[in-house]
């Protein structure tokens, strides 16, 4: 299977340079037949690297311990959505994942776009298909993930970093690889304009809905990655400014400020140079994230660890990337020519200007502190460091000032405000700055910059709610509707402007979390059996400490009472966590009990069981929750602006529906709240489980519908499926079944399915399966992609033929949809 | 030169002069030398009340703790040369002797005071523990 897989990897690589190679001749000599074989070639290798991934999941998922990899990053007892998850945790694969990931992506955004951008599609499968060359290159010479063990085969693995076994860890790496693969398609189709120099707004169509698709996952990423530091690293916080935090961080910059400045652009035809350079420095960021993060040129607690001869290839890559795109902004600069000039400074353009500057000051600043370390030393030979205090400093006015942006453009006109509109549009939202600011004043607040971030805040809030309800007026006088029906016609009408306002509403809601940093407390307690202690109010009293262990782990646990002002909250269990074969590296379990207002975060730092002595890392976190709401809000936002141009295209599936990604996101988003409410009170029992509740629960189902046996349930203890089995299971072990009453018991209450045999059935089963489906379907596509050619290559003239209907009919189409998309603008 | 490219030209001098004066006061505050222990004792009076960040390793059967405190002593060395050290906080999971630390503090006349919460423990396996480095190797 591991030869298969390196093979696999050889022939993605020559796939891609044939496809490379025809397309760049296909698209110089206009050759149709060229360009079409290209992008057969190219839709080839996704298939070629989902039949790889196929076979490194199937090697993770039976444990085939003679590839290094998987013996490196997984074992036998690991729970199967980790062993998924171990596809991309270490080096080799994630390189891997991500060509993956860019062999997919391309093939979605060529085959969506071939008609419509005929001319760009030879240069963007070019683009990528490099991309994807230079990725495999790397692993071919230097990290296969199909590497074998030539002499002895350990029978099992070392297993993933405990650290890496988290929900939030599982998916985080996944969703901010997307983001960056996806940031690959708007710079593919940058460099096909600006070779073939079709540089008409058109090609901004396609490159937009993919950097905002981009965009979204990357906040995903980085508001998991939050999540993930908050919850499992236990020191409070959830944003260190480590270099792979800013690695996602800076293409984020960059991203954010093109969807803005490309506005400007369609609608005032400015800033055409601009756009283009932010696309390629998106991209190319995106690549120093990777290296960075990848070559350990910059020191992090969590980079993969150093490697010279990566760093080279890197590099090369990067010099070859800059010249060469930027060599070809500079030959067609002629064609770049802005068609207008800036009117005033007050307009909404060059509120996007200010806008711009400052996501890419930002940019700058970051990259250049992550990077100070790396340069004092190369410059001075003495290594000097940055803090977190020192971004603080500089991020924090400008995250203000961006917050205020948020709040003045809209307000602005294009062009030319008046002072007659200026009046108009900033007394309400003034006025709500005035009284918020008043207001927290006036409660004793004195965190300069939360309390300026609080009025902030009101005054954004209240100029969006004001462009809503102001829309929805017009329009209610148009149509002669309610005022609701017409708000909805309204965001219907323009999901662009106000998917990206209800963004702006994520936004702030992230930034009020933010502000309440300012009120962080953190306190540290000594504390013996029977002994209790006051942080901020939270009686915290403990109670004692338990040793348990099951089948992966040992833990520590310290039993917790918390009240507050006399009454009690409940119960909490902060635990550490020593996970078989790693011993040293014991992981934190928080205890966190969650509240709108603020999280009560308990963390087990210390203990000694002899005397039953537990110190308690304790923080007061305020109003962290709403940075995770507000990221929920903003995807909603995201997806609403991503809905396809008419609501009827949606129906006829088209376009993958934004609809379709909300809807995931927001599960995602709200799933998290289920599966981890492990510190809101209810904590499992210590209890020793019995022999018999063990077997039972390894061969009942958990009834959530997560199609789990109990004991692997991946909802966690505050399942409500497993709440409500637990206590029956306990109740009838106590009765003095046996197993046969037992499950006989719970057939009569949930019916047959109750029973699950492992390991070859149901989750189990589709486990098992997916590999198989997954190598299936990329060989479908192989047989297709090869039958499609053959077939071509015996009859010409057809090929050349059957495009030309399509076209003419698609031309309608787009002319209707131009015309709803330029409506959409105003 | 036009009006208009001077006052663009202006415009960007004045702002980046700013920001350069800016950044250098406030890099200045900010900064930490990161200096491993034998670095640092070859000329310990140099760096005496400046911020750094030590790099070092746990010597063994150092670590002392005043019993009910949180209050730390033990000793860090690099290459034969040791720094008596004083904490009190929270230590990370992974401190125990022969850890690979990262301190961050201030070096005095009688030792090496970290600030709170300013110990960091490199995972014994990094994320990457011993992975093929490659042929061309490092």
């Amino acid at each position: 299977m591991a030869t298969l897989g390196t093979s696999l990897l050889l022939a993605t690589f020559v796939v891609a340079s044939y496809a490379f190679a025809a397309s760049v001749a296909g698209g110089r000599r206009r050759s149709r037949r060229l360009v079409e074989s290209g992008v057969g070639a190219f839709y080839l290798t996704a298939a070629l690297m989902t039949v790889a991934s196929g076979i490194i999941v199937h090697a993770f998922v039976t444990g085939d311990f003679a590839i290094k990899y998987v013996q490196h990053y997984s074992d036998s007892a690991q729970p199967l959505a980790y062993k998924f998850a171990s596809y991309w945790g270490g080096l080799d694969g994630s390189i891997m994942f991500w060509v993956f990931l860019l062999s997919v992506f391309g093939t979605i955004a060529v085959s969506t776009n071939r008609e419509r951008h005929r001319e760009l599609i030879p240069y963007v499968v070019a683009t990528i298909a490099a991309t994807e060359m230079f990725f495999i290159f790397i692993m071919v010479v230097n990290n296969d993930q199909f590497d074998t063990f030539l002499t002895q085969v350990p029978a099992d693995g070392k297993g993933l970093n405990p650290l890496l076994q988290n929900f939030y860890m599982a998916i985080h790496p996944p969703s901010l690889y997307t983001g960056f693969v996806a940031m690959t398609i708007p710079y593919a189709f940058g460099i096909a304009a600006l070779v073939t120099g079709h540089l008409d707004d058109s090609w901004l169509r396609a490159v937009r809905r993919w950097t905002m698709i981009g965009w979204l996952f990357l906040t995903f990423g980085l508001t998991l990655g939050m999540l993930w530091a908050y919850e499992e690293l236990g020191w409070g916080g959830f944003w260190g400014w480590d270099p792979v935090e800013n690695a996602g961080l800076l293409p984020w910059f960059t991203a954010t400020a093109f969807l803005h400045s490309v506005m400007v652009q369609e609608r005032r035809g400015m800033l055409r140079v601009w756009n283009v350079t932010l696309v390629i420095v998106t991209f190319f960021l995106t690549i120093f994230g990777t290296f960075m993060t990848r070559s350990g040129v910059v020191q992090s607690v969590h980079a993969f660890g150093e490697d010279r001869w990566l760093m080279t290839l890197f590099s090369i890559f990067m010099v070859v990337i800059l010249t060469f795109s930027f060599g070809l902004v500079i030959y067609r600069l002629p064609l770049l020519k802005s068609r207008h000039e800036l009117d005033s400074w007050v307009s909404r353009e060059a509120a996007f200007l200010a806008n711009n500057w400052i996501l890419l000051f930002s940019a700058f600043f970051v990259l250049f502190a992550t990077m100070f370390p790396t340069l004092t030393e190369a410059i001075t030979g003495e290594r000097l460091t940055v803090g977190p205090p020192f971004f603080n400093k500089w991020m924090l006015p400008i995250g203000l000032i961006l917050l205020v942006l948020t709040g003045v453009a809209p307000l602005l006109a294009w062009r030319k405000s008046t002072v007659s509109n200026l009046v108009q549009s900033f007394t309400w939202p003034i006025s709500a700055t005035l009284v918020t600011g008043a207001t927290v004043y006036a409660l004793g607040i004195r965190v300069w910059a939360s309390g300026i971030c609080f009025a902030l805040c009101a005054f954004v809030t209240v100029t969006i709610l004001q462009e809503f309800i102001r829309g929805a007026e017009v329009r209610k006088g148009a149509t002669g509707t309610d005022i609701f029906t017409a708000m909805i016609g309204l965001v219907g009408r323009s999901r662009r402007r106000y998917g990206g306002y209800i963004v702006h509403l994520g936004i702030v809601l992230m930034f009020l979390g933010f502000a309440g940093q300012g009120y962080k407390q953190d306190e540290q307690l000594l504390l013996k059996p029977g002994q209790q202690s006051t942080v901020a109010g939270f009686t915290i009293h403990h109670n004692a400490l338990t040793v348990t262990s099951d089948d992966q782990k040992q833990m520590i646990t310290g039993q917790v009472t918390v009240s507050r002002g006399g009454k009690t909250l409940g119960e909490m269990a902060p635990a550490k966590w020593f996970f078989n074969k790693h011993e040293q590296e014991p992981t934190s379990e928080v205890a966190i009990r969650r509240g709108p207002g603020e999280d009560l975060y308990i963390v087990l730092a210390g203990y000694d069981v002899q005397t039953q002595t537990a110190t308690y890392a304790v923080t007061i976190n305020p109003l962290i929750n709403w940075i995770w709401l507000g990221f929920g809000v903003l995807a909603f936002g995201t997806g609403l602006a991503l809905l396809p141009e008419s609501a009827f295209a949606f129906a006829t599936l088209k376009v993958p529906g934004g609809a379709v990604t909300t809807g995931l996101v927001l599960l995602l988003v709200l799933l998290p709240g289920v599966a981890r409410a492990q510190g809101t009170g209810q904590t499992v029992s210590p209890v020793q489980r019995s022999e018999l509740r063990r077997e039972m629960e390894g061969q009942l189902m958990c009834m959530c519908g997560c199609r789990a046996p109990m004991n692997n349930c991946p909802m966690g203890p505050s399942c409500h499926g497993l709440q409500e089995q637990q206590p029956k299971l306990e109740a009838y072990i106590a009765q003095g079944m046996n197993r046969e009453q037992i499950k006989a018991a719970f057939v009569q209450e949930y019916g047959e399915q109750v029973l699950l045999e492992p390991p070859n059935r149901g989750f189990n089963r589709l486990a098992w399966l997916f590999p198989y489906l997954m190598g299936a379907a990329g060989a479908a596509v192989i047989a297709v992609v090869a039958w499609r050619w053959s077939r071509k290559e015996e009859q010409p003239a057809p090929g050349a033929a059957t495009p030309q209907t399509p076209a003419t009919a698609d031309d309608a189409k787009m002319r209707e949809r131009l015309n709803d998309e330029l409506r959409d603008l105003d | 030169m036009s009006a208009k490219t001077l006052k663009i030209g202006t415009t960007f001098l004045v702002l980046g002069l700013a920001f350069a004066g800016l950044m250098y006061s406030t890099l200045s505050e900010g900064t930490e030398y990161y200096k491993h222990v034998d670095e640092v004792m070859t000329n310990p009076a140099q760096w005496e009340g400046k911020r750094l960040q030590l790099h070092g390793f746990v010597v063994d059967k150092s670590i002392l703790r005043r019993p009910d405190t949180m209050d730390y002593k033990f000793q860090v060395q690099s290459n034969g040369k040791v720094i008596p050290v004083r904490y009190s906080g929270v230590v990370p999971d992974t401190f125990k002797d022969g850890a690979e630390v990262v301190l961050k503090g201030r070096l005095g006349p009688d030792g090496f005071t970290v600030d709170p919460n300013g110990v960091m423990a490199k995972c014994p396996s990094k994320y990457n523990p011993d992975a093929p480095t490659g042929k061309a190797g490092s």
